[in-house]
């Protein structure tokens, strides 16, 4: 029996029981029983998944059940790496969600950040905090609807790359815009911010909806065909203009899921507002989703194009992951953070499959190929910590009600597991060995360090812009290192920074094993990534003016490039790095004479004992880095200074506000808004409110569209 | 610095090529320098060395050709780029007094990166002039090109009377080089016509900078606004 | 048989290489301290003095900040760690490694800002403000010297077709008129700004202030004492030691041993001390003419260091 059918299978029926659980079951049983069938969908995806890139292959046509015809599905091995990512990154929040949707937990409010600021550290007994929770909030994560969609959401996630025609991939791209938005809106009682982030979100999905729409049909109008098969045979005849448009259109379509640069906008604001498991399939497993559409229509159905292709994507790919770097240094908000690093990450991405464009318009397989493998690995290695970080913030979330970096601290002692796991994958996030994240930007450097030693010399677009991509590539590296530092040593070392903090308890066992699952899927691939190379070399297979053998060679415990020198071992450097540390601890003890350790308090600059408003918090850390890059971002200061009536010269309080906003959203969207507005003001008159105008509006439009069709005809 | 004067034509392949290559490299940095130095006697003696260095590509084309003619030139520009000029330039530092190019338009960190963009967009557009003729000379067209860029930028982007005399005479240094490299050396007539009308414009914008302290009291170019009204 | 005699010989060269590189490196700081004192006309401590005070460290106490995690105490380990990895593979001796393969010049670059990122989690940890302020600034410095160091290894690269360090060494001897070149000069001078914002020296940070205005790598390490110090100070004198190391093999790689017997690995020992000790001797001169900039001027030299190390890359292709 195939394999692929099964995993399939199991995905469907999974789906279905979860839905059925989500809506039946009582109240109590329901985190379980969805938890688990959402893990079951997860499982089915990661089956199917695997026996793809273990090179089978499966295809299937369901006449009559979509509008305009069958529904197809083909897996190939790209659909297979996809599937094997949403699959795991389903898994491991599936297993998490069981604790997170269960009792017991605190979820951030609007009031709870007035209250919180009220209060010192340590003025709130936990035992009142307990009874708090239990009884104060709602737990709408939790809710019927919440718990019903989740499994469709993930379903129709796994079907997305498992589409082989346009209305088929159409169809369950629209189910899974829609049942996401649903679970971003989850919250929607609880805090103000999660309506406009749905508007946002549900907004800018049908824009990018809409230009994929458009990109396809023109496609498949041009190609005679909307089956993947019919569209890939009718592609070399399309005209280049014709080419170049389904490209841009599709480019813009599957970017704004991807969060790409100028696209953006949604992302932070609609991830961090999402229940956390939620916020993890949304960040690693459906922006991956953006990145599958590019290539499956770029180079796939499309064959690869021209040189400005690549370079289309690779500046808008270099201008995310700077864009997105930078904001997330001057972040506080943790999962706003983690979103903004999520767009960086895509536009890592996009930086390997834009640089895999450009080589592959000149021929060059052997680097289009290795840039290619960097930028699908690079999407796997961020789905893996991406959702260990989403799922720990998640932890955070719920054991202290914050997430505003500013306020937490502390949480090394509190919640030892959380930390020690968030910290792998704030090590991997930052690019750092022997985290798994260092492994695909190696592999990036690597693709984009050889492009000048190709055979004869560069060409001139080649020569400008790849230098240019290696300083970006490192600058977002360097960025990077100092948002995941911030994020980590402040969000949970030191002391905690108020009351809540304080109070923190560890997350429940479920939620323990679902970030345990994501950090040893992490710590898999950064061991021992020689064991993609196989599979690697099957994706890209797929993509015609790609395939060139392995990128990769299967070298035991080295990462060895073909056709080009370079070669690394993350599993020597990891274990150099534990002997090394062991030696180096055992050397010291033996040398301090096995001394005890002294617990004291640090020094205080003559005060007597700090307290945690002495602390540096996010804001402070960032502080350099906002003000080297104050061109850019141009961060937002007001200082009020209010003086005693009596005399001018004392001063009562002093009020100061500092915000970084997102710029590029500040400067580009609301002339958009405005006009947007402005033409459904000037349109009203159209839509009066008469039933019977907008029949006639039908009725005539049905007509139009009746005797256009007879005169062309 | 100009070790290759003494070498007798034809000189050896490797050592003309590296030659010529460091001498390009060392007048690329010395204008990044300028671009990133503020004191504004560090930044004439940059030029200083930017002239000594022009005089040695002469005298290296010179000795590779073979021509006295070229030796001529490079005596000529050694006079006029490391001595003459920079004479002059230090006369304006003293008279005026100003030390120090204050508050560029474009502050230090962006200009460099802007220089960077600059460098690149120099290789891009000199590439179908190397390839007519490809030989190691026009190998480093880019490099005059991109002084001659930078020379530009810090004309546009400099306030002081002073750094806009650098700045032009940045921009004449890449064009000499340009026309060294690419014609492998020019008639001594157009040399000394090109470094008189030089002479004439520095000389020109010293007593207007000396004009403009007199009336403002500084050297700021945007006071000049004030004359419109 | 052959082959198991050049491998035998090969981990006694990294043996040797560590052994050289550890024992040097307090010897390095202590000199580096010497000439400066000699310049500013103080006796100075002597040499060995960092080799005293290191025993003296070891023998003492450790003290870990009330609130603190393990992470205050992981630090240093992990920091001495990363960097003796790097003095293992780096190709200080000889060419031949066995262990060559297993980080290359990005590896390298990765394993030093691992370094870098323990000591600040670990400042952070330690709550004070000092603490969270060194390594606020640590951690700026080292993300803008990031986009330097990369591009100057991809100008070193970029010639020779790999980023694997033995083969970098060993393109560089087979060709010695490429050290003249521009394209070397230029990273040579990108990697110099590097060496000097990574450890932290003169004029990015003062290593021997204590003022916290101007604190950055000292801030960080405040609350450490006893052993734990101890490892902290060994793990700076040996990142200094290290960076000037590969530089000098990077960029003037005479003397390099291309085998693994024992008479070139002796010889190359004593050049490698050579060029190390005359370039730390050169640095410390030269922070002698130095006064610290202000925090915000050092983006400008990173921004001055960047535009080398991409005039390096572009160079080696303009005047190929």
């Amino acid at each position: 029996m195939n394999l692929i059918a099964a995993g399939l299978g199991v995905v469907v029926a999974g789906a279905a029981a979860g839905a059925a659980t989500g809506a039946l079951a009582p109240a109590r049983a329901r985190p379980l029983a969805t938890g688990l069938l959402t893990t079951t969908v997860g499982l089915g995806g990661v089956l199917a998944g695997a026996a793809a890139l273990a090179g089978q292959a499966w295809s299937m046509t369901v006449p009559g059940i979509l509008p305009l015809g069958a529904a197809t599905l083909a897996v190939d091995p790209l659909s297979g790496a996809f599937l094997l990512l949403i699959g795991a990154v389903t898994v491991a929040a599936g297993v998490y969600s069981v604790g997170y949707t269960g009792p017991g937990g605190r979820h951030a409010t609007d009031d709870d950040a007035a209250a919180g600021a009220a209060a010192a550290p340590g003025a709130e007994p936990a035992g009142q905090r307990a009874v708090d929770a239990g009884t104060g909030h709602v737990e709408a994560a939790a809710s019927r609807t919440a718990q019903a969609v989740l499994p469709l959401f993930v379903a129709t996630m796994l079907l997305v790359p498992a589409a082989a025609s346009v209305s088929t991939l159409l169809v369950l791209w629209e189910l899974m815009a829609l049942t996401s938005l649903v679970l971003v809106l989850a919250e929607h009682r609880l805090r103000r911010s999660v309506r406009d982030a749905g508007l946002w979100y549900g907004a800018m999905t049908h824009a990018g909806a809409v230009a994929i729409l458009l990109g396809l049909v023109v496609f498949a109008a041009a190609a005679g065909g909307e089956s993947f098969a019919a569209l890939r045979a009718g592609a070399a005849d399309l005209s280049r203009g014709t080419r170049s448009l389904v490209f841009v259109l599709i480019f813009a379509g599957f970017g704004s899921k991807a969060g790409m640069v100028p696209l953006h906008v949604w992302l932070p604001r609609a991830h961090p507002e999402a229940p956390s498991h939620v916020s993890a399939l949304m960040s690693a497993a459906m922006v991956n989703l953006g990145l599958y559409g590019l290539i499956r229509v770029g180079f796939d159905l499309l064959g690869g194009g021209p040189r400005w292709w690549g370079l289309l994507v690779l500046a808008v790919g270099g201008l995310s992951a700077l864009y997105g770097v930078l904001q997330a240094s001057v972040a506080t908000d943790l999962k706003r953070l983690l979103g903004y690093s999520t767009t960086e990450n895509v536009g890592l991405m996009l930086i390997g499959v834009g640089a895999a464009g450009v080589f592959a318009a000149e021929g060059n397989r052997a680097l289009a190929g290795l840039l290619m493998a960097a930028a699908v690995l690079h999407a796997v290695n961020h789905a893996a910590f991406k959702t260990l970080l989403f799922l720990g913030a998640g932890s955070v979330l719920r054991a202290t009600g914050l997430r505003d970096l500013d306020r937490l601290g502390g949480l090394a002692a509190r919640m030892p597991i959380t930390t020690a796991l968030v910290a792998f994958g704030a090590l991997a996030a930052a690019a750092l060995p022997p985290g798994n994240g260092f492994v695909s930007e190696w592999l990036l450097l690597q693709g984009l360090i050889h492009s000048l030693t190709g055979t004869g010399p560069p060409t001139v677009v080649v020569a400008v812009s790849m230098p240019l991509a290696v300083g970006v590539v490192a600058l977002t590296a360097g960025l990077g290192v100092a948002t995941f530092v911030k994020a980590f040593g402040v969000g949970f070392l030191a002391r905690p920074r108020s009351a809540p903090a304080a109070v923190a308890v560890e997350s429940p066992p479920s939620m323990r094993a679902g970030m345990a699952l994501a950090a040893a899927a992490c710590l898999g691939l950064a061991l021992a990534p020689v064991a993609a190379a196989a599979p690697l070399a099957r994706v890209l297979q797929v993509m015609p003016t790609v395939r060139d053998g392995a990128p990769l060679a299967d070298s035991g415990v080295r990462l060895q490039l073909v056709g080009i020198a370079g070669s690394m071992s993350p599993l020597l450097i990891a274990i150099g790095l534990l002997v090394g540390t062991a030696a180096t601890a055992a050397l010291a003890r033996w040398a301090g004479r096995g001394l005890p350790r002294r617990v004291a308090p640090v020094w205080g600059c003559g005060g007597t004992r700090l307290d945690s408003r002495m602390e540096y918090t996010a804001t402070s850390f960032a502080e350099p880095l906002t003000r080297v890059f104050d061109d850019v971002l141009r961060p937002e200061q007001d200082v009020v200074v209010t003086p005693y009536t009596e005399s001018r010269y004392l001063i009562e309080s002093v009020r100061f506000r500092h915000r970084v906003p997102d710029r590029l959203e500040a400067r580009l969207y609301p002339p958009l808004l405005g006009a947007a507005a402005r033409w459904g003001r000037w349109s009203r008159p159209v839509a009066n409110g008469s039933v019977h105008r907008y029949l006639a509006y039908g009725f005539v439009g049905m007509l139009a569209v009746l005797v256009v069709v007879r005169l062309s005809g | 610095m100009d070790h290759s004067i003494g070498l007798r034509p034809p000189v050896s392949e490797t050592v003309y090529v590296q030659t010529l290559n460091l001498i390009c490299g060392a007048l690329l940095l010395a204008a990044v320098l300028i671009l990133w130095r503020r004191e504004l006697a560090a930044i004439v003696r940059l030029l200083v060395v930017q002239g000594v260095l022009l005089a040695a590509l002469a005298a290296l084309l010179g000795a590779r050709e073979g021509s006295s003619e070229l030796y001529a030139v490079a005596a000529g520009v050694l006079a006029l780029k490391a001595v003459v000029l920079p004479a002059v330039l230090r006369r304006v530092l003293r008279d005026t007094g100003e030390v120090r190019e204050t508050e560029p338009l474009v502050n230090v960190a962006a200009s460099l990166l802007a220089g960077a963009l600059l460098t690149l967009l120099a290789y891009a557009v000199s590439r179908p002039l190397v390839a007519l003729a490809p030989s190691p000379a026009t190998q480093a067209l880019p490099v005059a090109l991109a002084v001659m860029f930078l020379g530009f930028f810090v004309l546009v982007t400099r306030r002081r009377a002073l750094s806009q005399v650098v700045g032009f005479l940045l921009m004449d240094n890449g064009i000499t080089a340009t026309a060294f490299l690419a014609t492998s050396g020019v008639p001594l007539i157009v040399e000394l016509g090109v470094s008189l009308d030089l002479l004439l414009v520095v000389l020109v914008l010293q007593v207007l900078t000396a004009r403009m302290r007199l009336t403002f009291g500084r050297t700021d170019l945007d006071e000049l606004r004030e004359l419109r009204d | 048989m052959t082959g198991s005699a050049v491998t035998v010989g090969a981990l006694a060269a990294v043996t040797a290489q560590l052994v050289l590189v550890v024992g040097g490196a307090p010897l390095l700081a202590g000199l580096m301290r010497q000439v400066r004192a000699r310049l500013e006309g103080r006796v100075g401590a002597g040499v060995g003095q960092p080799w005293r005070d290191l025993r003296k460290q070891l023998g003492k106490e450790a003290i870990r900040p009330d609130g603190s995690s393990w992470v205050f105490t992981a630090a240093p380990r992990v920091l001495l760690a990363s960097t003796l990895l790097i003095a293992a593979v780096a190709p200080f001796l000889s060419t031949v490694s066995p262990l060559d393969g297993v980080a290359d010049l990005f590896a390298v670059v990765a394993l030093l800002l691992l370094g870098t990122v323990a000591l600040a989690v670990a400042g952070l940890d330690t709550g004070t403000a000092f603490g969270g302020m060194g390594a606020s600034r640590e951690i700026t410095v080292a993300a803008l010297a990031e986009p330097t160091i990369l591009l100057a290894g991809f100008a070193l690269s970029a010639r020779v077709g790999s980023s694997n360090l033995a083969a970098l060494v060993e393109g560089m001897l087979t060709a010695p008129g490429q050290v003249l070149s521009p394209a070397s000069l230029l990273a040579a001078v990108a990697f110099a700004v590097v060496v000097v914002a990574e450890t932290g020296r003169l004029p990015v940070d003062n290593p021997a202030t204590h003022l916290e205005l101007t604190m950055i790598h000292e801030a960080m390490v405040l609350e450490y004492a006893g052993r734990d110090l101890a490892l902290v100070e060994l793990a700076s004198a040996l990142r200094l030691t290290v960076l000037l190391g590969l530089g000098a093999n990077l960029f003037l790689p005479w003397g390099v041993a291309t085998t693994a017997s024992p008479l070139p690995l002796l010889g190359a020992a004593m050049l490698f001390a050579v060029k190390v000790v005359a370039f730390g001797a050169a640095l410390a001169a030269f922070e002698v003419f130095m006064a610290k900039w202000r925090l915000f001027r050092v983006p400008e030299l990173l921004a001055g260091s960047f535009l080398f190390g991409l005039l390096a890359v572009s160079a080696s292709f303009f005047l190929a």
